[in-house]
């Protein structure tokens, strides 16, 4: 055959579909380095390439690049830097999570330290209207007429107890506290249980259960040590005396 | 055969990379980016000529892997100075294609025939064969003229040629698959290719 005759079939060759003798022929002069087929052969490829253009467009998903990247080791840094950075996002985002949740719990303990406040105010505060809605109640008052002193009320129930009311009662200092005395006639005093005044000078303290009111003889306050007393250390600051209701 | 003004973008979006011999040097300096670039450039185009051939996504997606690899591999022999990147790649990805559904479709029913068709495909895709092929084969021009080329053959002609070049069949096998005389076939293919390479010779002297 003649190379203007193998040029027909130059590009069946170049896309591998030529067969037989044909083929055979096209390789014996491609092997001479016949300088005309190897034009045809160029042209062949050319052709070839500009007719595989001719295809509908179809779309490769986005992970190909990534997977054919990933597949010749070039995108592994890339990834590496990837994982390294999603790494310290999501430890960041753990560590949001937990200061978070740590916050929302001290916040949670918080709201129910005062509930539980609010909850024993109202009560104690519900206490002490029993003791003045109960008839049997006797009051009794202190420091009246006094500028400075604490004035109030001493309020005496022999079912419910003592109840102290007071103002002008400054907030013990730092490592000291109010402790209230039961002294019975002619008798040594008896501790009554601690309290603390509030920042405006106002307090409010219960002696709950049953009390001898006919053997009392005063109620009174005195600054003790934050851990109480068994007997009063420093002079009274609020004696109120009961003796003869 | 094809839905023109989507072929010509990607024909344009390949065309705006005028440098394919710099991109060549970078491949084979094994320069990282250099693959990432050869994927914009030429990975959407190899995909709608796999998907053309095998109509299967993951099929595609797989064989466009190893087109992209198999060109990483055997860069080294390209001649960077001289050769056309985009040919050689069209071709790999095309031969990727054709070796897929020939080892499928039952056509090569030999294991022998399916391996000596590998060899062969493996054979042309070399990439010492294009080495004196310039920047122009994948020109706008030439495709806009080889598509109305192509639109002018015969339903007959135009059988052939995509039997060729979107299945890899011999004109033996098109002759079995058309019920047809191997001459007929024979004249179908030559006077097609004809017909299109005259076309492409009108664009060179013109």
């Amino acid at each position: 055959m003649t190379c203007d005759e193998l040029k027909e079939m130059m590009e069946l060759y170049c896309l591998g579909v030529l067969e037989g003798e044909e083929k055979d022929e096209l390789d014996a002069h491609l092997a001479r380095n016949c300088e005309t087929c190897q034009r045809n052969l160029n042209g062949a490829l050319a052709m070839n390439a500009a007719m595989l253009t001719l295809v509908p467009a179809a779309a490769p998903p986005r992970r190909l690049k990534r997977r054919i990247l990933a597949g010749i080791g070039v995108e592994r840094s890339r990834w590496g830097w990837a994982a390294a950075l999603a790494a310290a996002c999501m430890l960041a985002v753990a560590v949001w999570v937990s200061l978070e949740e740590r916050r929302r719990t001290a916040e949670l303990a918080d709201a129910r330290r005062a509930v539980i406040e609010v909850s024993a105010q109202r009560d104690r505060l519900q206490q002490a209207l029993g003791f003045l809605d109960d008839p049997a109640t006797l009051p009794v008052s202190f420091g009246k007429g006094q500028p400075a002193p604490p004035r109030g009320n001493v309020f005496v129930n022999a079912r419910l107890g003592v109840l102290l009311i007071a103002s002008n009662l400054p907030p013990a200092a730092r490592g000291r506290i109010y402790q209230m005395w039961m002294i019975p006639k002619g008798g040594a005093p008896r501790p009554a249980g601690l309290f603390q005044s509030e920042a405006a000078g106002t307090a409010l303290h219960i002696l709950s259960g049953p009390v001898d009111a006919a053997t009392l003889g005063a109620v009174a306050v005195t600054l003790e040590p934050e851990a109480g007393s068994p007997a009063p250390t420093t002079t009274p600051i609020i004696v109120a005396p009961v003796a003869g209701l | 055969m094809c839905r023109s003004s989507m072929v010509f973008f990607l024909l344009q979006v390949v065309l705006r990379f005028k440098d394919d011999s710099e991109l060549a040097r970078r491949l084979k300096a094994r320069e990282p980016q250099a693959m990432s670039d050869l994927y914009d450039r030429y990975g959407r185009l190899a995909y709608s000529l796999i998907y053309r051939v095998v109509r299967d996504a993951a099929t595609a997606e797989d064989l466009v892997q190893e087109t992209f690899l198999r060109v990483w591999n055997r860069v080294a022999s390209f001649d960077q100075q001289k050769g056309a990147l985009g040919p050689w790649v069209l071709t790999v990805a095309r031969n990727r294609a054709i070796d897929y559904v020939r080892s499928v479709d039952g056509r090569m029913r030999h294991a022998r025939s399916v391996s000596a068709g590998s060899l062969e495909l493996d054979r042309i895709e070399n990439p010492a064969r294009f080495s004196a092929l310039d920047d122009s084969a994948l020109s706008l021009d030439r495709a806009r003229k080889l598509k109305h080329a192509f639109e002018r053959l015969t339903p007959n002609q135009r059988m052939v040629i995509e039997l060729a070049y979107f299945e890899g069949m011999s004109q033996t096998e098109m002759a079995a698959r058309l019920k047809q005389p191997l001459g007929t076939v024979k004249t179908w293919v030559r006077s097609a290719l004809k017909t299109l390479r005259d076309e492409l010779t009108e664009v060179a002297t013109a």
